[in-house]
């Protein structure tokens, strides 16, 4: 019988006519999914090792998963709430987790909560290890202090924007008015396409848009807040000086790169991105060190990139860019 | 000081409204400026291809979005912040933070470079200007340009564009220097077309601290008569400024040493030091100042010295007691002489400086304890010198007329390095010496045990 027939002879079928090929179509879908399957369960051990490994610091520690779970749910709960007439209390369990099941298939939404929450834990060991306060660090504090009425007000309303997302970090939340515009509306349109357009969402979306203003987002403001400090922007790479927040935007700004991706380039095992990322900026490599000491001290950037021109360290950053 | 208004809102808002289809409709100066710089117009379609993109984005998610953004405007990269207000009528207010040029690492900016570089060659008239344009200096060796830089020297201080013919330039002044680099202009006394170049210079934004002002002809120049072919002159307005700028500078080397010598309460020693540095370089540019405005009378073609009868002996003990004080300071000996009367035809004041710039020198240069001779002698029946020898390391005999031109300092430091020197007091003697119809030379060390250090004679027309 032909659904017995050996996979390799498929070829030969198709010649022979319209049925069989619909049959060796059925196979090739059959084996396609088998070949995902096979890959899904080998990414697990990495991934489990990558959990179940020793330090707080790994990539995917149970603080940062818990966290990323948690900032999905948070969007989840401010979704229903903006629905006319819903409120925290009637919001059943069984909702929010059917909008994290739509929410965690978005990779792009994943990285970026990944990056907040690796941010997150990186702000606070630079307050361990270097003293930065997470919310004021000395730059942001000059800033405010800046003769520039308009830099002061800016910088004024980035450690606002700092202290509020402390303290959702704190609580594993991730307001939506964070996200970056992208985001949000990829975000909107699961959460409608679940509900199959109801009225009432659409409604709810329309509201959630109008609110938005991506420059008002703590990210906003300090992208904001770098442009306007033009080539000072080299001060907002001391990260001891700098704190988390400028600095990452300082250095995503100087290097021409995602803000996540710095964020995540200043962790255990990132260290050639961080170096040449810096270097790009025409960083000296005794004050790269200088960023090591803080960031990674476990790690060393590459003694090479001494010798390395800083505007091949940008080509080697840009030469394949992941999917950011 | 009168800041030009566009320069002012550039640097913290520029707005601009774009309707549904995607039509630029109004403009700030500097969006506008970028929009025609990318080839459009206002109102037209949106030109600038890194905004359009991203008030397409707002349109598709329909959210207000506020990124960095960066855009090539034919010379330079712009950056700045913008931020998109998708409105009502489905148009887009734009605002843009913080507009201004970025250094940009790229082979367009590399072009522009070149291009610049070209231009630089090329041009046959070319002037530094500050912020606002004005005319700081001009040169020139275009015969055809004679005209225009007597103007200028004439008129200092005005901005460039007051002298010149410009064409296709239809903006009400003052102009924004991206508008007037490369247009086309007329200068007067000439009959060729110019192209212009402004590059600017220092730090671009908020407004270039400085330009350079270059005049490209795509015509040479035909000769009618052979022009003098001289070195380019130079018309600096240190005249000018010098007489203005003493004033700010005086006040910040008392300022300066009121701090370093810790009038105002106790300070750290480094604060003093640091003082102690912004009084040395205070006085320093108020000495280049001076040498800068006595160059330019000396370089000026009507220069001329009085004639007066000049006792040699009297001047350089005059000279030696002004710099009494300095030469002990170091120990050092001045010892004048001469024999009889050794009187000059020359200007008293003028003899004098050159005196005193040849002995601090010698002091600067000679070692501590060491003695500096001053002789005067009569050579001959029309001739009379002075002479100012120290021990110091001497001048190698390969320097002995180099020693004499602008700037030349030889890449000595002299050990009383307090006052680096301008390079230019030499090159103002010598040409000090030239107009009393003298002459300033240098001898070439004698290889003595100790070594005999440089010896600087400067001969002048006896007085009959």
């Amino acid at each position: 019988m032909f659904e017995t027939a050996p996979l390799h002879q498929d070829f030969e079928a198709t010649q022979s006519g319209r049925r069989t090929k619909g049959v060796t179509q059925i196979e090739h879908t059959l084996q396609e999914a088998l070949v995902s399957g096979d890959r899904a369960l080998r990414s697990v051990p990495s991934m489990l090792s990558l959990i179940v490994g020793e330090s707080a610091q790994s990539l995917l520690s149970d603080a940062i998963v818990a966290k990323v779970r948690g900032f999905l749910e948070s969007l989840a709960e401010q979704l229903l709430e903006a629905k006319a007439g819903c409120h925290r209390l009637d919001i059943g369990s069984r909702e929010i987790d059917k909008i994290v099941a739509a929410l965690s298939v978005d990779g792009a939404l994943l990285n970026y909560c990944y990056a907040l929450a690796v941010e997150s834990r990186a702000t606070d060991k630079l307050g361990q290890t270097a003293a930065v306060d997470p919310v004021l660090s000395p730059l942001l504090q000059e800033l405010i202090a800046s003769s520039d009425a308009a830099s002061a007000e800016l910088a004024m309303r980035a450690m606002a924007a700092q202290s509020r997302f402390v303290q959702q970090q704190m609580r594993m939340e991730l307001p939506l008015e964070e996200l970056p515009a992208e985001l949000l509306d990829r975000t909107l349109n699961r959460w409608r396409s679940i509900y199959d357009e109801d009225a009432e969402i659409i409604q709810a979306v329309e509201s959630i848009k109008n609110a938005y203003d991506e420059g008002s987002s703590r990210t906003g403001l300090m992208m904001r807040l770098v442009t306007r400090m033009r080539g000072g922007a080299i001060a907002g790479l001391e990260v001891a000086h700098a704190g988390m927040a400028l600095f990452t935007t300082s250095l995503a700004s100087l290097s021409k790169q995602p803000r996540e991706l710095t964020v995540l380039a200043c962790q255990e095992g990132q260290a050639p991105r961080l170096a040449l990322s810096l270097r790009s900026t025409g960083m000296e490599s005794e004050a790269i060190q200088r960023q090591f000491h803080f960031l990674n001290p476990a790690e060393q950037p590459s003694s090479a990139l001494r010798a390395l021109d800083p505007a091949r360290a940008l080509a080697i950053l840009h030469h394949d860019h992941p999917a950011f | 000081m009168t800041t030009v208004g566009f320069e002012a809102t550039s640097t913290s808002l520029t707005c601009g409204l774009v309707d549904s289809r995607m039509r630029l409709v109004s403009a700030d100066q500097a969006l506008s400026e970028l929009q025609e710089a990318c080839g459009g117009r206002v109102p037209g379609q949106l030109a600038i291809p890194e905004l359009r993109i991203l008030v397409d984005l707002a349109q598709d998610l329909k959210l207000r979005i506020a990124r960095k953004f960066s855009a090539h405007d034919g010379q330079h990269f712009v950056a700045g912040f913008v931020r998109i207000r998708p409105l009502t009528d489905g148009g887009f207010e734009l605002s843009i933070e913080d507009l201004r040029n970025e250094p940009g690492v790229s082979s367009s900016h590399e072009t522009a470079t070149r291009l610049d570089t070209i231009d630089r060659v090329a041009a046959e008239i070319v002037a530094k200007l500050d912020g606002n344009q004005r005319i700081r200096m001009l040169n020139t060796n275009a015969a055809d340009a004679k005209d225009f830089q007597t103007m200028v020297a004439a008129d200092p201080g005005k901005p460039w564009y007051d002298f010149v013919i410009l064409h296709g330039v239809s903006h009400q002044q003052p102009l924004h220097w991206r508008l007037l680099d490369g247009a086309e202009c007329e200068i007067p006394g000439s009959a060729r077309n110019w192209r212009i170049r402004l590059i600017p210079l220092g730090t671009v934004m908020p407004k270039p601290s400085a330009f350079e002002l270059l005049f490209v002809s795509d015509v040479p120049f035909t000769m009618v008569d052979s022009a003098p072919s001289g070195p380019p002159s130079s018309h600096a307005i240190g005249e000018t400024l010098t007489p203005v700028l003493r004033q700010p500078i005086a006040r910040i080397v008392a300022n300066a040493e009121t701090i370093r010598a810790r009038l105002a309460g106790p300070l750290r020693r480094e604060y003093s030091d640091y003082a102690a540095n912004i009084a040395a370089a205070g006085k320093h540019l108020r000495a280049m100042l001076v040498d800068l405005s006595d160059l330019e009378s000396v370089e000026n073609d009507d220069f001329s010295t009085m004639s007066e009868q000049v006792d040699l002996i009297d001047a350089s003990r005059r000279a030696a007691g002004i710099l009494g004080v300095r030469a002990s300071d170091r120990e050092i000996t001045l010892d004048v002489d001469g024999e009889g009367d050794v009187v000059a035809l020359a200007e008293y004041r003028r003899v004098l400086q050159i005196l005193i710039n040849l002995i601090g020198n010698a002091i600067a240069y000679s070692p501590e304890g060491s003695t500096v001779t001053i002789r005067a002698n009569r050579d001959g029946e029309h001739s009379v010198s002075i002479s100012v020898s120290d021990e110091g390391p001497g001048i190698a005999e390969g320097h002995s007329t180099k020693i004499f031109e602008k700037f030349e300092r030889l890449g000595r430091e002299s050990d009383g390095s307090k006052d680096p020197g301008s390079g230019l007091g030499l090159y103002i003697s010598r040409k000090l010496a030239l107009a009393m119809n003298g002459e300033l030379t240098l001898q070439s060390p004698v290889r003595t045990d100790p070594p005999m250090g440089a010896r600087f004679t400067l001969r002048l027309p006896t007085f009959q």
